[in-house]
Order: C-alpha cells, then structure tokens, then sequence
C-alpha cells in the first residue's frame, strides 16, 4: 500500500502548510477589517511599494517552491520504483461498462467479469505482501481504475496498455469505481478488489473458488 | 499642462437611426455597447447554466435519486461545464476588456471594432448553437467540458447535440479570439498621452496578459474541435491512441491557460476594488505587472498536470511548472494584503466581494498546489476533490470578483447606482452558499465520490455531504436571484426616472474611466470631461493629492 | 526602450514560452506537443513584429484618434454566414448554399460601407 502511504504524507504536509498559509492570510484579513476601518480614524499609507521586503518574501517562496517540487517529484519516483521481486500480473481489460479481470499466470486462463449491474461486479483477487502488476487497457472509451482506498487511479486507454504496481500488506476487500466519465452506465462501473493470502491466492489461481465471484471477505 | 482630447470620427454617412433603437444595438462599434451586449449576454446564461447546477443538486441531495434520467444529467453537466466556461466566465471577462481598457489608457474606441462586433456575435450564436442541441431528439452532448474521444465520437455519442456542441464551442470560441486580440491590441496600441505601458491600471495589465493568453493558447481548443470533427466523420481515428492522448494534449493546451483567462481580470477587478476602497494606490504595483505576465508564461506549460493519471505525459515536468506558479501567486497576494494592511476600508458592496475573494480564491489556489502534487492528484483527480477545487477557484474567487466588478462598475456603466441594501444581502447569501455548496465536495471526493455521477449509492456514506452541499446551493439561488431582482429592478427604475443618478466618480476611483461621465458618451471623452494628465497609473488620484497638498501648502502660507 | 516596451511584452512573454519550452525538452515529452507549442512561440513572435511594425508608424502614445465605424452593417449578415457554415456541419453541406449567399451580402455591405449612424 505504497501509494496509500506516500499519499498519506504528502498530503498531510501539503494540508499543514495550506491550513498554515490560509490562517496567516485570514488573519492579516481579519486585522485590516478590524484596526485599518474608515470609521476608526485610520489613514490610507501612501506607500506605493516595499521592494526590499517583497524581494525576500519572493526567495522564500521560491526556495519553497524548489523544496515542494524536488521533495514531491521524489515521493512521486518512491511510489513508481519497480520491486525487485517478479510481481503478480493482473491483466485489467475496461469496457462501458465494467471490468475484465485476466490472470496470465494461472495454469489455465483465469479471468472474471460481470456486468456492474446491481450486485454482479467483478472482483480482482490479489495476493497480500507481494508486488502486483497491473496491465490495464480498455475495449471501447477511456476508463479509468480508481481504488479509493489504496489513494491511486490510473486511466485505460484503448490501443495502449497502462501499467503500475501495488503492492496490498493486509488481508481485505475494498470497492474500486470508474473515475473516467464513460457514458451512460459510469455511475455504476464498480468492482471488488480483494486482498487474499499468498496460499489462498495460489488455491485461488489452480481453478479453486477460494476469492473470487461475491464471497464475502474479511 | 493640458492634454489634447482625442478627435474623432471620419464623415461616414450611413444610414441615421435612434441610438437606442435596436439596429443602433446590433450594428455598433462603440466599445461600450459591445462590452455591455457581452456582458449582458454571459449573465443571462450565467442563469441559465445555474438553474442546470440547481437541478444537478437536487438530483445528488439523497443517493439513488432519479429526479431526471440519467441521460438528461449528464447532458446537464456538460452543458453546466461547457457554458459556465466557453460561455459566461470567458466572455464575461474579455467583456469587461472590451469595456473597461479604452476607458482606461484614455482612448476614445477599441482596436478593430467592427472585428469586435463580429466576435460577441459569434460568441452570441455559438452559445444558441450549443443550447439547440436540447432540442435535439438525442438531446445535448454528453461527454463532459472537455469532451474526449473515443467517448465523444460519433460511435459513442451518435446525434446532432454533439455536432451542435462542436458548432457552437467553435464559434464562440472564434469570437473570444477575435476579442481578445482587440482588447490586446487596444491596450499595446490605443494608449493616449502620458499613458505609459508602466502606467496602464492593474486591470488593463491584467487584460493584457490575459490577452496574450486567448492568442496563445485558445486556437488550440480550435484545433482539438477539429480533431473531434474529422473524428465524428472518420471514428477509426479514435481508434489510434496517438489522437486520443493528442487531443488531451490539445484540449489542455487550450484548458489550462483557459482557467487564467477566467481568473486574472477578476483577480484585477478586485485589486481595483481593494485599492479605492482602500483609499490608496494598489499596493506593489511594478511587482504585480511583473508577476502577471510571469504566471501568465507558466500557465502555458501547465497543462499536463490535468494529464497525471493518464501515465502518457511528462508528470515531473508539469508538477514542477504548477508548483512554481505559487511565486507569481504569492506576490499577487503580497500586493492585495499590503493594499488593505495600509489602507483605510470602506465596506461598499464592492468590497465585500473583494474582500471575500482574497481567503476563498486561496483556498481554491491551495489545492491546486495539491493537485499539481502528482501524488496526490493521482488519488482526487477525477473526483468531486476536483469539482470542489475548480468551483472555488472559479465561483469563490472568479464569481465574487466578477460581482465585486458589477457593483464597482455598475454606476459607470449605467449611469444609476445599484441598490446598496441587496448588494449586502446578496453577498451574506452568497459566501454562505457558496461555502456550503463546494465546501463539503472537498471531502466527497477524498472519500471516494467520482465526478460525473448521476447517482450514488445509500451505503457509500455520501449522502449527508452531498445533502449539505444541495443545501448551499439553495442559498446559491436564493443569493443569484437577490442580484438578479437588484439589477432588474434598479434598471426598470433608471427607466422611470426614479433611480438614484450616479455622480462621475461615486467611489474617489483612481483610473481615467472615473473621469468621464456615466455613463460615458460616444467617444468617452469630451471637452468637458478631457483625459485628466496621465501620471501614474492612479491619475484620479495623483490628482486628488496634487489638490490636497495645494490646498495644505496654501493655507501653510498664509499666515 | 521605454518606447517599445509594449513590443517588448509581447516579444518577451513570447519568449518566457520558448525557454518554458526548452525546459520540457530536457524532461522530454511526445513530438506533437513540441509542434503545438513551438507553432505558438512562432505565432506569439510573429504578434510581436506586427506590435512593432505598428509603434514604427505611429506614435506609442496618441493624442488624435481615428475611430472607424464604417460598414458595421456588414457584421451581423457576416456573423449569421458563419453560423451557417458551423451548421453545414452538423446538417450537411447544402448549408453552404445559404451561407455563401449570406457571406456576399456581407461583402457588399462592406465594401459600400454600409453602416447605421447614431444620431
């Protein structure tokens, strides 16, 4: 859950420093109401600039602005580093309107769809502790795989297969959406994603009905 | 020393008609009257593209509500998106340029003005074009603002409404490029005597820069149009996905800029605002120029941030431009902060708007430094996290500066002043919807909720949020319809004869459009009303000082 | 320099894009974006000569006004072509005989320099 995490810290510091910045003016706001009103005798400055002043204010924005950039960019290429281990292929294929799910890996092709109407959504099985690779295209329009619990989405894109790892530390099953408006039926483009332990994954993948169709998970 | 006023009109010898006729309306090349007609227009659609938010809202108050099919809301979105965008905020804005910039560098017309003329009415058809596609038997288009293919071609989207919305975005835009170029140009090359580009006002830089932008950046949109119009005829294009990503790369080209063309004339209308109201001259004037033009370079190579998640563009690149963007935007800040810490406040209507503007346009501003964080984009993108972050940038910030501007320029334009009492009526209505409505989405989307759904269901936890933020927007209506009951009924009264008459200069305004008489005659200046000498870029008020000092250093001699 | 200092922006503003543009190379990006925004750094500098080659007419800060209003009647016959020819899109290409007529029209008043005249 790598995504979920950097996530979790960047947009932590970024919320801290938004809400730091956005009292900071509020204040300076809430004093010129308060001290610089026409009625309580207040004179206009006739002060047209204080360069001197704004020249630091700009290098400290700017050295900022180089510290957000350099430290996000680097988080960004955390969150993309490939793992070393081979990961699991998942093949996601998306259509309007809902998910194939492709396991090239199982001794005979493996794969689940559904129709994301009422309660048939596919659900993609995962192994929990290692490294899943998922290749994702779509069939018709451009989709795109949302989980909000792991805080990342990738779009699919037909003619071009778009591919990012994740990697699940625990046992679960969460509710992934379409974030790309595709037509009619987008609002209802829903899937499981189920994290499953290495065993019950290999059980999963030789044909057993270990964590696929609706069972109910953790 | 005495300035020349500006003369005057070749003999033309067309056909005489009454000035307030309707062909004096439809064929005039006063700046003024185009200015008004765009104006006008955008704010009629302005509540026309409201009443589709409204009734979006109604459908989200409760999950799993279908108050309209799902086929009707999401052409309701598009239209919402595509029309409060392409036709009301845009053309609002070059509007107030067609208007304002003339006045202001103390010239007597606009650049190409018949051009001009040509562009509202493009604007004006282009918007009649996109609206006919209800009528429709498919009815509107349905694919979102920026509309991409494959899903906008004609496999996907079959009907006439998608070929309307491509029409109709087509010309509009057209008519915004032609505008821009005459306000652009008006304001490089019409400037009167002493008018210095270092003493242009705020407003008319703002203009400039975001002129510069509409030449830039907006034939693209032009460009993606015409990619999706081969595409609707030819739908194998969309087959390849060099066109699809290309057309994203098009469209942003065009959307990012688009969203700075929305934002620095209301940005300027406020520091205009903010200084008169502040009694003093804007504070770091040279820092702002500057600061404009800089942001107005980085918005061209912003793009891409809209692309994160597309995993075909160069993300390093476009979160390294999207954050820099704060420097430019900080020293904005730094100048309208210092205008107010200096100043002495008068809380007219147009400065509550323009005070509003400054904390929640930063809101808006701040989680766009989130969202240009590809790290977390890649999470809220595509999620109400966005609708939340764009309705603050464009309806917290753009949407107060835009009534900021209406209340300021009001008593100018039409020569009445706006009823006081509504204005603050509607301004305690519209901060309160306005942060109930978008405030909530913020979460929404961090929960989960994706853009661009007609409903939802019970167990995903949205409904009291999306409640909430329905109910703002019943203060939102409640607030738009105080403003729009105001400007009727102060209209109706100007047409009676009964309404309160607007002096010159009700406000002690700094730029040369207070000079002259409101509202302005044919040429804007007259003999009696000359261009005061230029002599800063606050003339009104070097020369209320100039007085006061004469009045000091006189009684100061006498003994 | 002062004198060009409206040349100046749109030339230099011109010009923040191509080293904005230079940037992105060096991250590297797809061929069409280099067209597209090189084709816009050309357009930008081409608007820029032509600022130029108007304050090298006249004077950067005017005194007298020419204001033209001559055939503005030409606009709206003109404006309405134009939709004609957006809508040949969408209902097909006989449009255009209704548009061409329109667009003459157009023509002709503007060259008589047709105009209403406030009075």
């Amino acid at each position: 859950m790598i995504q979920r995490h950097i996530f979790g810290h960047v947009f932590a510091l970024e919320a801290l420093i938004a809400a730091g910045v956005f009292v900071v003016v509020l204040a300076l706001l809430v004093y010129a109401l308060l001290r610089r009103r026409a009625g309580r005798q207040a004179t206009a400055s006739r002060r047209t600039e204080r360069p001197r002043l704004e020249a630091y204010y700009v290098a400290v924005l700017t050295a900022f602005g180089v510290f957000l950039v350099a430290w996000t960019a680097w988080q960004n290429h955390r969150e993309h580093h490939t793992a070393e281990r081979p990961p699991v292929r998942v093949d996601v294929s998306s259509f309007q309107w809902c998910w194939t799910f492709s396991y090239p890996q199982a001794p005979q092709r493996r794969s689940a769809s559904g129709t994301c109407r009422g309660d048939d959504l596919p659900t993609l099985v995962v192994p929990t502790g290692r490294p899943v690779k998922l290749r994702l295209t779509s069939r018709d329009v451009i989709h795109s795989l949302w989980v909000p619990e792991l805080r990342y989405k990738m779009d699919a894109f037909p003619d071009h297969v778009n591919s990012f790892t994740l990697t699940l530390d625990r046992e679960g099953r969460w509710m992934g959406k379409c974030a790309e408006f595709c037509g009619l039926r987008h609002h209802t483009m829903h899937f499981w994603i189920k994290a499953v332990s290495p065993e019950e994954y290999h059980r999963f993948l030789q044909g057993q009905q270990g964590g696929g169709g609706q069972g109910a998970a953790a | 020393m005495t300035v020349a006023p500006p003369t005057a009109k070749e003999g033309t010898g067309g056909r005489p008609v009454p000035p307030s006729g309707w062909l004096a309306w439809v064929t005039s090349t006063d700046h003024k009257r185009i200015g008004v007609l765009t104006i006008a227009t955008s704010l009629v659609l302005f509540l026309v593209m409201g009443t589709f938010a409204l009734t979006m809202r109604a459908q989200l108050a409760q999950p799993e509500q279908h108050l309209v099919s799902t086929e009707l809301y999401n052409q309701l979105f598009t239209i919402h998106g595509s029309g409060m965008i392409y036709m009301v905020v845009t053309p609002f804005a070059i509007g107030m340029g067609v208007y304002l910039v003339p006045l202001q560098i103390g010239a007597p017309g606009i650049a190409i003005p018949r051009l001009t003329l040509l562009g509202y009415w493009l604007y004006a058809l282009g918007a009649l074009v996109m609206l006919a596609g209800f009528a429709t038997p498919g009815g509107a288009h349905a694919d979102g603002w920026f509309s991409y293919p494959p899903m906008a071609d004609s496999v996907h989207s079959p009907g006439a409404g998608s070929d309307l919305w491509i029409a109709g975005v087509f010309l509009a835009t057209t008519g915004t490029i032609v505008m821009g170029w005459a306000v652009l140009w008006t304001g490089l090359r019409k400037r009167t005597h002493g008018m210095t580009m270092l003493r242009l006002p705020v407003f008319s830089w703002s203009m400039i820069a975001t002129c510069l932008m509409v030449i830039g950046a907006f034939p693209a949109l032009l460009a993606a149009l015409g990619l999706l119009a081969v595409g609707r005829a030819n739908p194998a294009i969309f087959e390849a996905n060099v066109w699809n990503i290309g057309y994203q790369h098009l469209f942003w080209f065009y959307g990012h800029p688009v969203v700075y063309v929305m934002f620095f004339p209301y940005l300027a209308a406020v520091s205009e605002v903010l200084a008169v109201f502040s009694g003093r001259r804007f504070f770091g004037y040279r820092g702002t120029v500057l600061s404009l033009l800089v942001f107005a370079g980085l918005s061209m190579s912003v793009w891409g941030h809209h692309m994160f998640a597309t995993g075909q563009a160069t993300n390093d690149y476009y979160s390294l431009t999207s954050i820099a963007l704060l420097v430019p935007a900080g020293v904005e800040y730094f100048a309208m902060i210092g205008t107010i810490l200096g100043g002495r406040l008068r809380l007219g209507p147009p400065m509550l708007f323009a005070l509003a503007f400054i904390p929640q346009f930063l809101i808006g501003g701040l989680t766009g430094i989130m969202l240009g964080t590809p790290v977390i984009d890649y999470h809220v993108t595509d999620s109400y996290f966005v609708v939340a972050h764009l309705h603050y940038v464009l309806f917290a910030g753009s949407a107060f500066g835009l009534f900021a501007a209406v209340y300021f320029w009001f008593p100018k334009v039409t020569g009445v002043m706006l009823g006081d009492r509504a204005g603050r009526l509607h301004f305690w209505l519209l901060v309160i919807g306005t942060n109930v409505t978008f405030l909530p989405m913020f979460a929404l989307g961090y929960l989960g909720m994706p853009r661009r759904v007609s409903a939802y269901a019970s167990f995903e936890g949205f409904g009291w949020l999306n409640l909430l933020s329905s109910v703002g927007a019943a203060f939102l209506a409640a607030s738009v319809l105080v403003f729009a009951v105001n400007v009727l009924w102060t209209l109706r009264r100007r047409t009676l004869g009964s309404a309160e008459r607007a002096p010159d200069d009700p406000w002690g305004g700094h730029t040369l459009e207070w000079a002259t008489t409101s509202p302005p005659p044919r040429l804007n200046f007259t003999p009696d009303h000359p261009v005061p000498p230029v002599t800063s870029f606050a003339p009104l008020l070097d020369q209320r000082q100039r007085r006061e000092e004469g009045a000091a250093a006189g009684d100061g001699s006498r003994p | 320099m002062k004198r060009h200092l409206s040349v100046l922006v749109v030339a230099g503003w011109g010009l923040l894009n191509g080293v904005l543009l230079a940037v992105l190379a060096v991250y590297g990006e797809s061929a069409m974006v280099f067209w597209l925004w090189g084709g816009v750094v050309v357009l930008l500098e081409l608007a820029a000569v032509a600022v130029l080659a108007s304050s090298r007419l006249g004077p950067d800060q005017h005194v007298r006004y020419r204001v033209p209003d001559r055939a503005a009647g030409a606009v709206v016959p003109a404006a309405f072509g134009f939709l004609l020819v957006a809508l040949a899109f969408v209902y097909g290409a006989w449009l255009l005989a209704l548009a061409g007529p329109l667009l003459l029209v157009a023509v002709a008043l503007a060259v008589r320099g047709t105009t209403a005249r406030e009075e």
